[in-house]
């Protein structure tokens, strides 16, 4: 196998990997949030059933989670699993990092003093208004180093999707790798989980920047 | 009457904060709460701007109830929407001035009439620059508050209550987190607020602020009003007890 | 024993070859088996347990295709595989096997398989999928009519994609020996021995030689198996039994140095070893 091969054939998994990264972002950062919203809901039951959701989300291995929503719906309600490997994935990935998105952002909101929340009632801000304008920016630039952490983790992460055999990079690197009985495969997965995770620090940092302008 | 509160109870937790206290302010009038801390003066104060919800008693601003008493004897508030509208008549300055740090100066205080009043932008940058220069901090404007000092920050912030165009100012402890050198550019807005006849509240422990500004100065003491009048008298020439005690301490 | 004995000939042979063009300063090949094996076994086509119609049929194409003689020709490919292949025209009854295209043309045979397993299922030099097992389930679709569709799986995952239906078969040099009972099993199209693989310089001559080595294995292989089952007094001699993810990795510490031994079929290690033996 050419070089060339080995990365054209390589590259059809970055595709994937990616696609995993980006959808898992898309929906575990809005996830997390109903998730710390759930979490110190008024009702005692959905509190404790959240609490429980992000014990076991936290508390178990990632790639037996995968397992877990990808044959689950097979072995409990007998459902034809075809075609529903990437959603699987998706959702396993998704559900995972909400739960960590879901106590970073916990984090952040608990660093915002009373007295912004009193400011904008007295200003006559309504609800959403004092959510969105005044306490979430606030939080943002809060929890901005420890979402990069989790981002970051998120992109090595990726590989894990091999459980359920969505052929992503590193899937194809390890069939690479011995089919060629060479470790170029993994060279090359290497650079570029560095490069992928060099961009996302680069722009986090840029945004961290960004929002330097105050304390 | 602007602002009317009848038999204010307030208890946390089985202390009782506030005993029955009844609170009436007049167009153009400038009150100074005093007391120990404790006394339960701002605790009436985030009562009067909703920020504490009363036990029993009754509220209204401009003859407009917000708080009426319920047939089992509690406090009973009007609903969310007529409440908005009482809240805009009244602003309200915090002792940590709590601006919002990721705003400008200028958007600090042109935000809220912009977001909640719905009025127009230019009129309301008119307005904010001109209250911007009556605070002395119209080379400011585009500053953020991590940049000021804690007086430029609770100018800004009184600004910001200004805006809105309230019928009635509360202060609670305007100057207590601020360095001693700085509290009185602070002061001096104030008075000049009251010259120009605003009508304003003040909780403080300036004692010769509020016997220069105030029309009326209340001294409160273990949730109850003590005694209240006229400055020259509360505070030059006390009748009660408790009063009396308080202010030797103070001057000590 | 006589294809093991032309392997581990054409394995001395090889080098031997270069060393004579100057181009190695020794006789030994740079890797080698040991001529003790741990026993052979046979590969054959794991279908869900009561599947007996289609193991049936598919059995009965594969021994259609011996006939024909695509069975050979796709061994020709593979020179690895070659000599382990154990259908024969001999016995098979023609009048038995299902009719050239008597399959259902709406049917589509899910085929699953390991795409790490090479030279049975594992990606082409032009980064498509293949393998010999790849190739005769779809020599077998052409032969019965049907459509054909790959499921690479991840091996520790694949009863859980068979039971729940993603493939229809287990079909990737999976072995029958000690797994009677769990499947319905089509034809055994091949067998294999499993063999203890060594650099070519090592003193290790013999298994017993074996006593306190660091051996290598791949996770869930028959090799595997067979040293945690059958043959666990021999593993229990061993230093260190060292479990892999991939042969590949395992490979990578034997050329280090870092272990002494890897447990592997004689087919996956002689493509193994082949690049460095040339």
């Amino acid at each position: 196998m050419t070089l060339s091969t080995m990365l054209s054939t390589m590259g059809a998994g970055m595709l994937r990997t990616c696609a995993i990264f980006f959808l898992t972002i898309l929906f575990s950062l809005p996830l997390g949030m109903v998730v710390m919203f759930l979490r110190q809901s008024r009702f005692g039951i959905v509190r404790v059933i959240t609490k429980i959701y992000i014990a076991i989300m936290r508390g178990t291995p990632l790639m037996l989670q995968l397992l877990m929503w990808y044959f689950g719906p097979y072995y409990l309600f007998g459902m034809n699993i075809r075609g529903y490997r990437l959603p699987a994935i998706i959702i396993g990935f998704s559900m995972n990092y909400a739960a960590y998105f879901a106590e970073i952002y916990r984090g952040g909101f608990e660093t915002i003093p009373k007295g912004q929340y009193e400011a904008a009632e007295v200003l006559g801000y309504s609800g959403p208004q004092t959510f969105f304008k005044i306490i979430l920016p606030q939080v943002i630039k809060a929890i901005l180093p420890s979402v990069t952490n989790e981002v970051i983790t998120l992109v090595k992460d990726t590989s894990l999707a091999f459980t359920l055999a969505y052929n992503e990079m590193f899937s194809i690197a390890k069939q690479i790798a011995a089919s060629q009985t060479s470790f170029m495969p993994f060279v090359i997965a290497g650079v570029f989980y560095f490069i992928a995770n060099y961009a996302v620090a680069f722009g986090m940092e840029r945004i961290e920047k960004a929002l330097d302008y105050y304390r | 009457m602007i602002l009317e509160m009848k038999g204010i109870q307030k208890s946390f937790g089985g202390l009782e904060v506030l005993k029955d206290i009844s609170l009436e302010v007049d167009s153009g009038e400038v009150v100074s709460i005093i007391g120990p801390s404790g006394s339960g003066k701002s605790t009436l104060l985030r009562c009067a701007t909703f920020l504490e919800t009363i036990d029993s008693g009754e509220i209204s601003y401009m003859g407009v109830p917000a708080a009426t008493t319920g047939p089992e004897g509690y406090a009973l508030y009007v609903s969310e929407a007529e409440l908005r509208k009482v809240k805009s008549y009244f602003g309200l300055v915090f002792q940590q001035f709590n601006l919002f740090p990721h705003y400008s100066v200028l958007k600090n205080i042109m935000d809220a009439p912009i977001a909640v009043q719905k009025r127009d932008k230019e009129e309301v940058y008119e307005e904010a620059m001109e209250l911007l220069r009556k605070m002395n901090l119209e080379n400011r404007a585009d500053a953020y508050p991590c940049q000021l000092s804690g007086g430029q920050q609770q100018r800004v912030a009184i600004a910001r209550a200004l805006a809105l165009n309230p019928a009635i100012l509360f202060f609670d402890e305007p100057t207590s987190a601020l360095d001693p050198e700085l509290t009185g550019e602070v002061l001096k807005v104030i008075r000049q607020l009251a010259d120009e006849k605003m009508t304003m509240v003040v909780v403080t422990h300036e004692m010769p602020f509020a016997r220069a500004v105030s029309n009326r100065v209340i001294f409160m003491d273990k949730g109850v009003i003590v005694e209240q009048g006229h400055p020259e008298i509360v505070l030059g020439a006390p009748t009660q007890e408790r009063t009396i005690q308080f202010l030797r301490n103070y001057q000590r | 024993m006589k294809k093991k004995l032309a392997i581990l000939l054409a394995m001395v042979m090889i080098p031997a070859s270069l060393a004579a063009c100057g181009s190695s300063g020794s006789d030994a090949p740079a890797y080698r088996f040991l001529e003790e094996d741990l026993g052979t076994e046979s590969y054959a086509i794991g279908f869900r347990l009561g599947d007996e119609e289609l193991a049936e049929t598919v059995s009965g194409a594969v021994q259609a295709l011996v006939l024909d003689g695509t069975y050979a020709s796709i061994g020709e490919k593979y020179p690895d595989i070659k000599d382990f292949l154990c259908l024969t025209a001999e016995g098979i009854d023609e009048a038995s096997l299902p009719e050239k295209g008597s399959g259902d043309p709406e049917y589509v045979f899910k085929h699953g398989f390991d795409l790490d397993y090479p030279p049975y299922s594992y990606l082409q030099d032009d980064g498509s999928v293949g393998g010999f097992d790849v190739e005769l389930a779809q020599a077998v679709c052409e032969y019965m009519g049907w459509g054909y569709e790959a499921v690479p799986f991840n091996w520790d995952a694949k009863d859980m994609e068979l039971n729940a239906g993603s493939c229809d078969c287990i079909w990737s040099g999976f072995t029958k020996e000690g797994r009677e009972d769990l499947y319905t099993w089509g034809i055994t199209y091949s067998d294999n021995t499993q063999g203890i693989l060594v650099a070519g310089d090592s003193d290790i001559k013999t298994l017993a030689d074996l006593a306190g080595k660091v051996v290598g294995v791949q996770t869930a292989t028959s090799a595997y198996d067979m040293l945690e089952g059958d043959r666990k007094d021999l593993a229990d001699t061993f230093g260190e039994l060292k479990v892999y993810e991939t042969y590949t990795i395992a490979y990578n510490d034997l050329k280090a140095g870092a272990i002494d031994a890897i447990a592997i079929d004689l087919t996956a290690g002689s493509y193994l070893i082949a690049g460095d033996n040339q």
